[in-house]
C-alpha cells in the first residue's frame, strides 16, 4: 500500500477499523494530491468486496423518443414536439433493435406530452415477450414522477404496473446532484432530491433494485458531491436496494454550462470513483461508465475502486448528443480486453450481478465470509485471479467449468468429485461454528411439518440441517428459499442463516426465534466428529505445476497468519460488528488443514446424505423442491 | 522474493535484476507498480511539478528504404506522395515555429539514400544561424546509420561532423524494441539492437544528450521489454548521456502490421510501461509521459505513475497522423492538463533546464 500523503493515513486507519467516512474525511481525501494513495485505498476496499472481478452486461440502450416536456440546461438530447430532430419509435422499431444475446434492455428517454400510459406498458411487454431471458431496466425516477403526475397514479401503482409487464430494475439517472442550489440553477423543472429518493425507496420496497448516480464536473462543489453520496448511503442503510453507484462525468457539449470543451480531468474522474468506493461502504458495486468517462479512464478506474464496466450499450444517444467522445457501442471483445489488461477478471453478469460467464483462466473462487479470510488475506495473486461468489454460485460456476479452483462448499465438491481434487485444506469445526445457525421458534422435534427458511447462498448447511432433522431427530420439515433483503419470516418455524449474517444475528438475536442451534455443535454431539463445511479443491485438468504454485501460495498465506487472525481479518470482523477478540476466537475455532478426522467426517456425512443409497447425490434443485 | 519485497527493494534505491523486473511486469498489480514508481519519482525529482517543452515534430522527407512493417509514414523513392523538402523550405518552417514560441525542433525523416551528407550538415548549421532561439534535436539513429552509408563515413565521424556543425542533442527514436528477435520481424532492414546502442554510445561519448524510446504493443513479449530496459540501463551506466526515457504504444492504422495487431495497447499497459521504466531505470533522470501518444487523459494519469515530464506540445506531427492517430494541444492546454493533474507546470528546454514555472491554481477539484 503506497500512501505518500500523511493526511490520508487517518482516513485509511478509519477504514481499517471498519468505521464510516464523514464528509470531512471525504474532503480530506478528495483534496489530497496523492492520487495513487487514494486509489490504493479504494482498490483495497474494492478487492474486499469484489476480489478481482469486474462485471459487464450485454445490454442494449433504447431511447424510445427524444421529445421532452422538460428543457434541462445540461441536456442536448431532448427536443420539443414538432422539432425537425424529433423522433418517436414504434414498438416494431424498438423490437428491431434487440438481438438475442442481450441480457439487459435499458429503456429511458424523453417525456413526451401526448403518449398514453398504455404505450409504455406495451413497450415493456413487447420487449419482455421478445426476450424473456433479458432483464428490463427502465425509467429513471424523473420519468416515474412524470407518469405519477400525468396519469394521476400513486408512484407505487406506477411501479407495480410496470413490474407486472416485465420491469426488473431501475436505472439511477435523474439524481444529478442533491443540492437545491444547483437544481435551481441548472434543472429547476426536474424533481429534487426528496422526490428522487422517495421513488427509489418505493421501488426497493416493491422488490425493484435500482442504480444510483451523481452528475459531477459542472458547477457543484466538493461538499455537494459528498453530501449527495451520504444521502444515498443513508437510503441504502434503510432499504439495501441499490445495486450500484455510477458517477457520471458531465459532458460539456453545447449545454452552455461550462466553458466549451472542458471535460472533467482524468484525475478528477479517478478521484470521484475512488471517493465513491470509500464513502459508499454499503453499496455493492461502483460503475465506471465508459460512455461518459471514455474507455481509457474507465479501464484505469478498475484499479481505483470500480468493479463494473457497464456493458456494450448499443446505441447510446443522450451523452453523445452532448459531445461524449467515446464510441457509441463497445464490442464485447474490447470490454474483455480492457478488463483483462487492468489485471481483472471479466465477468458477464445479469441485471442482479449474478455471474454468468467468467472470461479468464486460473480463476480461484472465494467464499465472501469471514472464515475464509485467513486463506485469501495474504494470497499473493501472481498468476491467479480471485472471484468472490456465494457458495451456491461457486458450485454452479465450477460445474460450468468457469473457475479452476477454490474453497468449495462441501456439497459442491462432492457433486464434482470426478472433475475436482482435494488440496489438503478445509474449513472444519472442532465442536461449534457460530456461523451456521438455526434460529427456531421451538425445539427440534417441534419442527416436524413446519416451514424452515433457508438463505439463497447455502448448499452444505442445508444438507447438514436436513441430515440432522431426518436422521438425528426423525422429523420432516419443508424448506423455503429466502431472498436477500427479504425479511418476511412470518409463518416460518425456523430460519437457517450462515456466514456473516449468522455471526451478526448470533450476537444480537433474531426477534421471535428464541432458540438458537449451532449446527456444528449438533453434529459434534451426535457423531463426535468435526464437521467439514468447505474444502479447497482444484480442477483435475489444471497442469500440475499450476496446482503446485497455488498450493504453495495458500500455504504461505495461511502460515503468515501464525494463529494470529486479527491482522488478517480484524477489518472484516469489525465491519460485521465483531470485536477483535471475537474475530480471533471465531477464527481459532476452525481447523484449516484437512486431516484424517476431517476425511472421516466427510465420509460419515456422505453416507447420511439422502441420495447416496441410489448412487447419486441430490442436486440443489432437488433440495429446492422439497 | 515476493512482489512487495521487490517493490520495497526498488523504493529503497536497489537495482532490480532482469528476473525481478519481469516478475513485476508479469504479476504486479497496477497500483503496486504505480505506487512504487511514484515514490521513486519523488525521490529523484522531489518538486511536485511536471516539465514540458514547446516543440514541433516536422519531417524533411518521407522517402525511406527500410520498409518497417509498423510504419504508415514512409514512401519508396518515386512512389506517389513521396516528398523531400529543401533546406530552404525547412528553414522557413522552422522560422514559423520559432515565431510561435517553439524552443525544440525534433526533426526526423525517412532514410532517403538520395540525400547527400552535406544536406544534413547544412540543415544543422543554417538552423543555428538563421533560426535563433530554437534547439535542433535532429536525426534518429537510423538516419545517422544511413548517413554513414551514403557518405562512406564511420558512425563516430558522422556524429563528430554533426557536432562540429552545432548539433548537441539527438532524439531516441528508432529503438522500437531492442530485441533482435522482434526487430527481425518488424524491421529486418533497420539495423540491430547493437547498432542502435552503438550510435547512442558514440553520441554520448562525444557529449551529446539523447533520449531513449521504446515502442511496445506489437510482437514483443514481456521478456523483450525487460531486455530493452536492461540494455538502455547498461548503456546509461557508461556515459549518462540519456536525459529521459519515452515509451509509447504502436499505432497500427494503415500499417502492414495492422492485420495482425488491429488495436493499440490499452491505457493500463501504458501506465505499467511508465511505472516499470521508472522502477527499472534507476539511472535515468526523467521519465516522459505524453498527452499525445495515448490520449490526453491517459497522459495525465501517467503523471502519477512515475513520469515527471509531459513531453512537447508537438505543433506539427505526421508519423502518428499517417496511422490515423491525431491529437492536438496548445501550450495553454498543456499547462492546464498538468495543473488539472495536481502539479505545477514547468516549461523546459531540450536538455531539461527550466525556463519558466506556471504554478498550479490553489484548488483543484
Amino acid at each position: 500500500m503506497h500512501i505518500r500523503d500523511r493526511n490520508l493515513i487517518p482516513v485509511w486507519e478509519k477504514i481499517q477499523r471498519g468505521e464510516r467516512l464523514t464528509l470531512d474525511d471525504g474532503l480530506r481525501a478528495y483534496t489530497s494530491g496523492d492520487l495513487i494513495g487514494l486509489g490504493a485505498m479504494a482498490g483495497a476496499v474494492q478487492k474486499d468486496k469484489s476480489g478481482d472481478a469486474v462485471y459487464f452486461v450485454l445490454n442494449q440502450k433504447i431511447e424510445p423518443t427524444n421529445v421532452c416536456v422538460l428543457s434541462c440546461k445540461f441536456c442536448d438530447f431532448a427536443v420539443r414536439k414538432g422539432d425537425p430532430r424529433a423522433y418517436e419509435m414504434s414498438v416494431e422499431e424498438i423490437l428491431g433493435k434487440l438481438s438475442p444475446e442481450i441480457r439487459e434492455v435499458h429503456i429511458t428517454g424523453g417525456m413526451p406530452p401526448d403518449w398514453p400510459w398504455d404505450r409504455y406498458l406495451e413497450i415493456l411487454k413487447a420487449v419482455h415477450d421478445r426476450l424473456p431471458e433479458a432483464d428490463i431496466k427502465a425509467f429513471t425516477a424523473v420519468e416515474i414522477d412524470f407518469f405519477h403526475k400525468k396519469f394521476r397514479m400513486p408512484v407505487a401503482e406506477v411501479l407495480r404496473q410496470l413490474q407486472s409487464v416485465g420491469l426488473r430494475t431501475m436505472p439511477g439517472g435523474g439524481a444529478e446532484v442533491f443540492s437545491e442550489r444547483v437544481r435551481r440553477l441548472l434543472f429547476h423543472q426536474k424533481i429534487g432530491a426528496k422526490a428522487w429518493l422517495d421513488i427509489h425507496r418505493t421501488a426497493h420496497r416493491l422488490g425493484i433494485p435500482t442504480n444510483s448516480t451523481l452528475l459531477y464536473g459542472h458547477i457543484e462543489t466538493l461538499e455537494e458531491r459528498l453530501t449527495h453520496m451520504i444521502r444515498l448511503r443513508e437510503l441504502q442503510d434503510e432499504t439495501g436496494g441499490f445495486l450500484t453507484f455510477i458517477p457520471l462525468a458531465f459532458q460539456p457539449g453545447e449545454t452552455g454550462i461550462k466553458p466549451a470543451n472542458r471535460f472533467t480531468s482524468a484525475a478528477d474522474d479517478l478521484r470521484t470513483i475512488a471517493l465513491s468506493r470509500l464513502m459508499l461502504d454499503n453499496i455493492p458495486h461502483i460503475k465506471a461508465y465508459w460512455v461518459m468517462l471514455t474507455g481509457e479512464v474507465a479501464s484505469v478506474a478498475l484499479n481505483f475502486g470500480a468493479d463494473d464496466m457497464d456493458g456494450t450499450v448499443g446505441g447510446e444517444k443522450i451523452a453523445h448528443d452532448a459531445g461524449a467522445l467515446s464510441p457509441m457501442t463497445m464490442a464485447k471483445e474490447t470490454i474483455i480486453r480492457l478488463i483483462r489488461d487492468a489485471g481483472k477478471i471479466p465477468v458477464e453478469r445479469d441485471a442482479y450481478y449474478n455471474p454468468l460467464h467468467v472470461y479468464h483462466d486460473r480463476v480461484v473462487g472465494k467464499i465472501p465470509y469471514l472464515n475464509s479470510v485467513p486463506f485469501y488475506a495474504r494470497l499473493e495473486r501472481r498468476g491467479f485471479r480471485i472471484l468472490p461468489v456465494v457458495p451456491r454460485r461457486m458450485g454452479i460456476l465450477s460445474a460450468l467449468g468457469e473457475i479452476d479452483a477454490g474453497l468449495f462448499s462441501l456439497m459442491d465438491y462432492l457433486r464434482q468429485e470426478n472433475d475436482m481434487e482435494l488440496m489438503g485444506w478445509c474449513i472444519a469445526t472442532r465442536d461449534q461454528v457460530k456461523s451456521v445457525m438455526l434460529f427456531s421458534k421451538g425445539g427440534w422435534r417441534e419442527l416436524d411439518g413446519s416451514r424452515i427458511g433457508i438463505t439463497d447462498d447455502t448448499a452444505t448447511s442445508v444438507q447438514l440441517l436436513n441430515v440432522l432433522l431426518e436422521k438425528k431427530y426423525g422429523v420432516h420439515a419443508r424448506f423455503e428459499r429466502l431472498h436477500q433483503g427479504v425479511n418476511a419470516y412470518d409463518g416460518l418455524g425456523a430460519v437457517l442463516l450462515i456466514g456473516d449474517e449468522a455471526l451478526r444475528r448470533n450476537k444480537h438475536g433474531l426477534k421471535g426465534f428464541d432458540l438458537v442451534y449451532d449446527l456444528a455443535r449438533e453434529w459434534y454431539e451426535w457423531q463426535k466428529l468435526p464437521f467439514v463445511f468447505a474444502v479447497w479443491a482444484v480442477r483435475r485438468s489444471v497442469p500440475p505445476a499450476v496446482k503446485e504454485e497455488l498450493s504453495g501460495l495458500l500455504k504461505q498465506s495461511l502460515e503468515s497468519a501464525g494463529g494470529d487472525f486479527v491482522p488478517l481479518a480484524g477489518t472484516h470482523g469489525r465491519r460485521i460488528g465483531l470485536t477483535d477478540a471475537e474475530t480471533q476466537e471465531y477464527l481459532s475455532g476452525f481447523n484449516y488443514s484437512l486431516g484424517e478426522r476431517e476425511r472421516e467426517a466427510i465420509a460419515v456425512f456422505r453416507r447420511l446424505l439422502p441420495a447416496v443409497a441410489s448412487g447419486a447425490l441430490a442436486s440443489s434443485r432437488d433440495m429446492e423442491a422439497r | 522474493m515476493t512482489l512487495s519485497a521487490i517493490c520495497a527493494k526498488a523504493c529503497a534505491g536497489g537495482r532490480l535484476s532482469p528476473a525481478e523486473g519481469l516478475d513485476l511486469l508479469a504479476h504486479a498489480e497496477l497500483l503496486e507498480l504505480g505506487g512504487t514508481a511514484n515514490e521513486i519519482r519523488f525521490r529523484k525529482n522531489p518538486e511536485p511539478r511536471v516539465t514540458f517543452h514547446v516543440d514541433t515534430n516536422p519531417n524533411y522527407t518521407n522517402v525511406c528504404n527500410v520498409d518497417c512493417i509498423f510504419c504508415a509514414f514512409y514512401r519508396h523513392p518515386g512512389e506517389e506522395g513521396a516528398y523531400t523538402h529543401s533546406v530552404d523550405t525547412m528553414i522557413v518552417k522552422f522560422r514559423e515555429s520559432a515565431a510561435n514560441g517553439v524552443t525544440t525542433i525534433l526533426l526526423q525523416g525517412g532514410v532517403n539514400p538520395a540525400l547527400p551528407f552535406g544536406y544534413y550538415v547544412e540543415l544543422v548549421e543554417r538552423t543555428l544561424r538563421e533560426v535563433p532561439g530554437v534547439t535542433p534535436h535532429f536525426f534518429s539513429t537510423s538516419e545517422i546509420l544511413g548517413m554513414a552509408r551514403v557518405a562512406h563515413l564511420t558512425v563516430p565521424d558522422v556524429l563528430r561532423r554533426l557536432w562540429d556543425a552545432g548539433l548537441r542533442t539527438i532524439p531516441g527514436g528508432g529503438a522500437e524494441i531492442l530485441s533482435d528477435r522482434v526487430k527481425k520481424k518488424i524491421s529486418h532492414l533497420k539495423g540491430s539492437s547493437a547498432e542502435w546502442a552503438d550510435v547512442m554510445r558514440e553520441a554520448h561519448r562525444i557529449g551529446y544528450k539523447t533520449t531513449a524510446t521504446m515502442m511496445y504493443g506489437h510482437l514483443e513479449t514481456d521478456e523483450d521489454i525487460i531486455t530493452h530496459l536492461d540494455l538502455v540501463r547498461a548503456l546509461q551506466d557508461e556515459y549518462h548521456g540519456f536525459t529521459a526515457f519515452i515509451p509509447w504504444s504502436f499505432k497500427p492504422g494503415n500499417t502492414p502490421l495492422e492485420k495482425i495487431i488491429p488495436e493499440y495497447a490499452t491505457p493500463v499497459r501504458y501506465l505499467k510501461m511508465i511505472a516499470l521504466a521508472r522502477i527499472y531505470l534507476d539511472n535515468f533522470p526523467h521519465i516522459q509521459a505524453s498527452w499525445f501518444s495515448e490520449g490526453k487523459k491517459t497522459g495525465q494519469i501517467a503523471l502519477h505513475f512515475g513520469a515527471d515530464d509531459f513531453g512537447g506540445t508537438l505543433q506539427e506531427e505526421n508519423v502518428h497522423a499517417a496511422a490515423r492517430f491525431v491529437n492536438k494541444t496548445s501550450t495553454g492546454e498543456c499547462i492546464a492538463m498538468i495543473h488539472d493533474s495536481g502539479f505545477a507546470a514547468a516549461q523546459r528546454n531540450t536538455v531539461y533546464d527550466i525556463l519558466r514555472v506556471y504554478e498550479a491554481p490553489s484548488v483543484a477539484a
